[in-house]
């Protein structure tokens, strides 16, 4: 019975979407938890485009249409006014 | 200067054990033991070659591998043009002034990429490597300096090995000494006692000198006292 892993060590793509609630709401949000997170996300990203012998555009450009993309969902609220036309 | 430092936490820590460090600052105390754990012998694993692949620098090759089971080499592409096409026929995405900006500093970001790239990566590639042949250099220096000075120790080790050969010499020198102050002071006493001798013998001689004058003296005086006698 020493099969079965226990949930709180899954990750996430071997959860299933039935026990998605349950596995979010053991995840640690205290704010220390959640500084954890943010470091161990950049570091993945880092470690993978940009700390590399031989790096590419990719590691800056894709960091920068991310932060284009999020600019744009948040100044859509303005950007609705200058529509062509208005039923679509 | 650390079996002090741990000769004096033991001394302090328990009172009955101060009279072992009577023995003496060159044995280290075992009651405290440093470094337990097991080094990590693991090497630093050297930095990868290449980031992870992205297509058209924008794409993580991730995506495409997610969608090619279902849907084959051309699925993200008509996913992307659908996409693109709903954003612009729903105007989620809307053509404002800003758009042709957009569009004409990505085309010109997107010229001096294509045509400067390959270059300034060599360029930093290059910058790389230097920096890593100076501390390349630095390395082999201080790892050759360290060969030296353990040659140094070694070569001095195996004098010690050797130090009999001065001893021996001084061994010898010293018994030399001694067998010529012996022999001189032989010599000495030979002469001193050959002297004493040679007095004795010239006073002996010269005392039989004198008596035979003296004889010789008295015998002629007295012939001659005998012959003027007669004359009379």
């Amino acid at each position: 019975m020493a099969s079965v892993v226990p949930m709180k060590e899954k990750k996430l793509m071997d959860v299933k979407i039935g026990e998605l609630p349950k596995w979010i709401l053991m995840r640690d949000f205290t704010p220390k938890g959640i500084a954890g997170a943010f470091q161990r996300g950049y570091y993945r990203y880092y470690n993978k485009y940009v700390n590399v012998k031989k790096g590419s555009v990719a590691g800056v450009s894709m960091v920068l249409a991310a932060y284009v993309l999020f600019n744009y969902c948040r100044s859509y609220k303005e950007l609705k006014h200058e529509r062509r036309r208005k039923y679509h | 200067m650390l079996s002090r430092a741990v000769l004096s936490t033991v001394a302090t820590a328990a009172p009955c054990v101060k009279n072992a460090a009577l023995l003496g600052p060159g044995v280290l105390q075992a009651t405290r033991i440093f470094h337990t754990g097991q080094p990590s012998q693991a090497p630093v694993p050297p930095l990868p070659e290449y980031g992870g692949k992205v297509r058209h620098g924008l794409i993580p090759e991730e995506f495409f591998q997610f969608l090619y089971p279902k849907t084959g080499v051309t699925g993200p592409y008509v996913l992307g043009t659908g996409l693109i096409l709903y954003f612009l026929s729903k105007e989620i995405y809307v053509v404002t002034p800003e758009t042709i900006s957009a569009v004409s500093t990505i085309g010109l970001l997107v010229y001096v990429v294509k045509k400067y790239g390959a270059s300034i990566g060599e360029f930093a590639d290059k910058l790389n490597e230097q920096k890593i042949a100076q501390l390349e250099e630095a390395k082999q220096a201080s790892m050759k300096y360290i060969q030296d000075a353990i040659n140094l120790e070694k070569s001095q080790q195996a004098l010690v090995q050797k130090r009999h050969y001065l001893f021996d010499v001084q061994r010898n020198n010293i018994a030399m000494a001694l067998e010529v102050t012996y022999r001189d002071r032989l010599h000495r006493v030979y002469r001193e006692v050959k002297n004493r001798l040679d007095y004795q013998i010239a006073v002996q001689n010269m005392m039989r000198r004198k008596e035979q004058e003296h004889m010789i003296n008295w015998v002629e005086k007295h012939v001659v006292q005998s012959i003027s006698a007669q004359q009379e």
